[in-house]
């Protein structure tokens, strides 16, 4: 076990330092990225608050969206895994994927572990930004929710790294398969809550998406640490994202048997 | 000129060929472009319809017009898929694996081959929803005046070439920069500010978005021009915004080229 941990914190150190590498790549991917993001949608919200003419919508006050818009396009960064999921289909596709299942390791965690290290800097830097923003503006944060929503992102990571592990996996058996991650993370991009606060949905389907594990990576981080729900969603969102894991790793796992049994090792 | 032109037509319907037979290739990933892109188009849809059930405007437009700005905004976008993003994507890895080298030798302008030489046939496919739902958005509004479309054409090169320069100004610094990924996403959120209708910017930003960094050219003003009377200031300025941009493009171009080690010498 304490191998296990060893080498995993290794892993998790090479993804930190592959990221820090390269600086300037660094402080975008970061910082500037989800800090336009968030301004675009800023200026839409509040050209939206400026044409109702009330201060309230759906219950919640303009700071409560704008603080919802702002948290969302940061946590939304973290909560997706795009880098690390072409990286293993490239090995899957190239054949380099020989050098990893040699090792004492599996691929999953080798990646896993990387990823974690790589969000974890990216969370703890870029989580400055709306930090400074919602207390310059006054908007409705609260600060001692951060540890919990903290934890249920890196929860829920595991999950979309599960995810990317089973996309990668049709690389076995396609050879383009690029496509199926756009398709995944649009998916989740509007499951999760980041295009828009679910609770501007129409009832049946904002229920379905809160009873689906996607909207424990934005909507339900988002929205404890800016007042929207409560503890019992947090909780809820840990079962969901629970039983996620549990049926996306069956299903990869049973993928990844097939695939490398399909696998003839090409690149070696 | 005319045989300059000739030339490079039919350079690029060879190109056009050749993409079209390597697209059909992976036959599974050709199908999901399409549908990526359409779910692309739906994400963009949604966003706003969701929004509309809670407010009758946002900046100058109802929902009938925001369905019209969303119609141009994907006849741009599938555009730039086509043409564009491809050959962006793809450009890193050509400065990295000095493929670059064959591209600079050949007797064309090396600007045109490395935009132009891969097309997306299979967002060919996108290009007619787009046009369908422009088609729709229009036809939903009433006393829609047909004739605007007139100066909806005439803008819309200058909306691609906006679209294409944009994107081609982040895809130099590749050739300056080491690592660049992000940098390329960086032009996503700079596209971004073109997705949304220029009316919920404040005065300034844009002013900016119409001069020096015309993203409202993407989609805004072209949707002006079917949902309001012509603005002969916008018009003459969108005829001059294209050609200048394709000229300081090329200009970048130039200066980037020196930078560039040649990596398979």
């Amino acid at each position: 076990m304490r191998q296990f941990f060893k080498r995993n914190l290794a892993f998790a150190k090479l993804g930190i330092q592959t990221n820090l590498e390269y600086r300037f790549n660094f402080l975008i991917d970061a910082v500037v990225q989800p800090a336009m993001t968030g301004s675009i949608e800023i200026f839409l919200w509040l050209a939206l608050f400026a044409a109702v003419k009330t201060d309230t919508l759906n219950g919640f006050s303009k700071e409560s969206y704008l603080a919802y818009v702002i948290w969302s396009s940061f946590i939304g960064r973290v909560a997706i895994s795009w880098m690390y999921e072409h990286l293993m289909m490239e090995e899957i596709e190239t054949g380099s994927i020989n050098a990893i299942i040699l090792r004492p390791m599996t691929f999953f965690e080798y990646y896993l572990s990387q990823l974690l290290g790589y969000k974890f800097i990216i969370y703890f830097c870029s989580m400055l930004v709306p930090l400074c923003v919602t207390l310059y503006f006054n908007l409705p944060t609260d600060l001692s929710r951060f540890p919990l929503i903290t934890l249920l992102v890196f929860y829920y990571l595991i999950f979309v790294h599960a995810m990317s592990f089973l996309t990668a996996c049709f690389a076995f058996f396609l050879n383009r398969v690029r496509s199926f991650t756009i398709v995944k993370n649009f998916t989740i991009y509007i499951m999760s809550g980041e295009l828009f606060p679910l609770d501007l949905l129409p009832e049946f389907w904002k229920n379905l998406f809160l009873k689906l594990p996607f909207s424990s990576g934005v909507y339900i981080p988002v929205g404890y640490v800016t007042g929207r729900l409560g503890t019992d969603m947090v909780m809820q969102g840990f079962i969901n994202t629970t039983i996620g894991l549990v049926v996306v790793l069956s299903i990869s796992y049973f993928v990844w048997r097939k695939g490398l049994g399909s696998y003839s090792g090409t690149g070696a | 000129m005319a045989q300059v032109l000739r030339k490079y037509f039919r350079l690029f319907s060879i190109l056009l060929k050749t993409s079209f037979i390597a697209d059909l290739e992976f036959r599974v990933n050709f199908t999901l472009r399409i549908f990526t892109d359409i779910m692309w188009y739906m994400m963009q849809a949604l966003s706003f319809e969701v929004l509309f059930n809670y407010t009758p405007h946002i900046g100058d437009w109802d929902r009938l017009q925001m369905r019209v700005f969303l119609g141009v905004l994907f006849v741009v976008d599938s555009l730039y898929m086509i043409f564009v993003q491809d050959n962006a994507d793809r450009f890193a890895d050509k400065v990295r694996k000095g493929e670059l080298d064959f591209i600079l030798a050949k007797p064309v302008s090396s600007q045109f081959l490395v935009s132009f030489q891969k097309v997306a046939t299979a967002s060919f496919g996108n290009l007619l929803i787009a046009v369908g739902f422009l088609v729709y958005a229009l036809m939903s509004i009433e006393d829609f005046n047909w004739y605007r479309l007139f100066w909806f054409f005439l803008i819309l090169p200058s909306s691609f070439i906006v679209v294409y320069t944009s994107r081609f100004f982040f895809t130099c610094l590749n050739l300056i920069f080491v690592k660049s990924e992000s940098v390329q996403f960086l032009w996503y959120n700079c596209y971004k500010l073109g997705m949304r209708p220029d009316s919920i910017y404040f005065p300034f930003m844009k002013l900016i978005l119409l001069t020096v960094f015309p993203m409202a050219f993407v989609a805004s003003v072209p949707a002006r021009m079917l949902l309001e009377p012509p603005n002969a200031l916008l018009i003459v300025w969108s005829l001059v915004i294209g050609p200048l941009f394709l000229y300081i493009s090329n200009k970048f171009w130039n200066y980037c080229l020196r930078y560039y080690a040649s990596a398979s010498s």
